[in-house]
């Protein structure tokens, strides 16, 4: 447990159910990852958590082979992509393919399956 | 703004890889540099300003019990790698408005690479949470995926981007202070082992110990020296929740940084840009007017930047080349500036340097810099 519930809500829908938690406006209808105490776009605080449905566009990507984690160096280089989400939002994270998979700009990725969540420390996507 | 403040010294100390001493004491070196350089002692000091992200629990006020000076006006700041410049306007207005008759502003930070990965993961509480854990090695990967969206967006490459690593390190061949001082051509750059792709080896600072010091005071003090502040600007979550844009705050005040000055892009002599990667120094080009959005890459192809170029751009070496001190790299362009217009660069100076741009930026959070902020500066 953290010191922040939403961060806990985050983390938690995760590595249990593999979903993936973002946060909605009410008042204008935003999406937003990660979550806040007010909506980023118009500031109210009717914000909630909703699960996103997981799927989403790449928009950029970064091969990473230096300053990994050292659980990670055996796997370099790993893939950390901005994804757009369906709902809207945008994210950074891991995408994790085969070696020799091209993974590049406009592709649909999908967030990991539930068996291979919790092996993630965040949410973590897959081409679809 | 009120000329008759300005900057009438500034100094700094040398940069380490592996710290030798205590950050205060980099702060120490900065500001006696500083003093010198105004003839002043520090007995006329009576106020200070530090930036910095690596003091713990110290800051002006303990700095001045370890400098001996006994202050009327004591700062800090909470912009990052953008709060040195303002920093430096807040104390001409506090000189300006009678609440402190000569102000130190430093930037500083004692750190190596083990110090400087540890520091990047607990950036904000944004990082921490949502980003760092990835374990995709710290601030690389989000501006590897800021410099994709550029190229794949406007065609940009990496041998554009790669003239103002090269441009830099001319420079800095013939800068001192600089610790990375070996020649550099196009081909060293592109050959370069990858980092984060497409970031490659001289895309990254490396994490070193230092400090910067500017002194703001009556101009009449500095015997002509004195450097004249004309227009700043600063800017705070520009475009709210965006996540890896290519533009970082600066076009938002630009407009109003010209005309307070009077001038334009076109007048400046030498151009003092926050390099922590040098596609974030394109996106300042771009942003602040010195060619359009999307163009900066035909821009690099048709200059030389070092300080003999046809644009002269952190003609020091910025972080690039000098190393990048945490707090020191906000404050480094301001120095190199002062040092350009006062005509004491030595074998790098701008021929017949009369007018300076300086920006900042910092606070990187969730796939955004949150902090930018600029300078103009003119001689008398």
């Amino acid at each position: 447990m953290s010191d922040d519930p939403r961060l806990d809500a985050v983390l938690l829908a995760w590595r249990e159910r593999g979903e993936l938690l973002i946060q909605h406006c009410a008042n204008c209808g935003a999406t937003a990852y990660y979550p806040r105490p007010r909506c980023p776009a118009c500031a109210s605080a009717d914000v909630a958590l909703i699960a996103a449905s997981g799927l989403g566009e790449v928009v950029g990507l970064s091969r990473v082979h230096r300053g990994l984690d050292p659980a990670l160096a055996a796997e370099a280089p790993v893939l950390l992509a901005e994804i757009r989400l369906d709902e809207g939002a945008t994210l950074i994270a891991r995408v994790v393919a085969e070696r020799d998979e091209p993974v590049g700009p406009g592709m649909r990725v999908a967030t990991l399956p539930k068996d291979r969540a919790a092996d993630f420390p965040l949410p973590s996507f897959a081409p679809a | 703004m009120d000329d008759a403040v300005g900057i009438i010294g500034y100094g700094r100390s040398q940069y380490e890889r592996k710290p030798g001493q205590g950050e205060l004491d980099y702060v120490a070196d900065a500001v006696s540099a500083a003093l010198q350089s105004a003839g002043l002692q520090a007995r006329d000091i009576d106020g200070l300003a530090i930036s910095s992200t690596t003091l713990g629990g110290d800051n002006a006020v303990t700095a001045a019990e370890r400098l001996g000076i006994a202050l009327r006006w004591a700062r800090g700041s909470v912009a990052g790698g953008a709060g040195a410049l303002v920093m430096a306007r807040d104390a001409h207005d506090a000189i300006a408005a009678g609440r402190a008759s000569h102000i130190l502003c430093v930037g500083s930070g004692r750190q190596d690479g083990a110090s400087f990965r540890d520091r990047v993961s607990r950036f904000n509480r944004a990082v921490g949470d949502y980003l760092a854990p990835h374990g995709c090695g710290g601030m690389n990967g989000l501006f590897a995926l800021i410099q994709a969206k550029h190229m794949a967006r406007y065609g940009t490459t990496r041998a554009q981007l790669g003239r103002i690593a090269v441009g830099q390190r001319a420079s800095a061949m013939r800068n001192p202070a600089a610790l990375l001082r070996d020649a550099m051509t196009l081909d060293d750059y592109l050959a370069a082992p990858p980092i984060a792709e497409p970031l490659h080896l001289f895309d990254c600072v490396m994490p070193c110990s230092g400090a910067e010091a500017v002194l703001l005071g009556p101009r009449d003090r500095a015997g002509g020296r004195g450097i004249a502040i004309r227009a700043t600007g600063e800017r705070y979550n520009h475009r709210p929740a965006e996540v890896v844009p290519l533009e970082g705050g600066w076009a938002a005040f630009r407009d109003d940084l010209y005309d307070a000055a009077g001038w334009g892009p076109d007048a400046v002599d030498c151009v003092q840009v926050y390099d922590d990667y040098p596609i974030m120094a394109a996106i300042q080009l771009e942003d602040l007017g010195f060619c359009a959005k999307g163009e900066v890459g035909p821009f690099l192809a048709g200059h030389e930047l070092s300080f003999a170029g046809s644009f002269p751009l952190n003609t020091g070496g910025g972080q690039l080349s000098v190393g990048q001190a945490g707090g020191a790299g906000g404050m480094l362009g301001l120095v190199e500036a002062v040092q350009q217009l006062r005509g004491e660069a030595g074998e790098r100076q701008v021929a017949n340097a009369r007018r300076a741009l300086v920006s900042g930026y910092g606070m990187v959070a969730y796939g955004h810099g949150l902090a930018a902020s600029a300078l103009l500066l003119e001689t008398a």
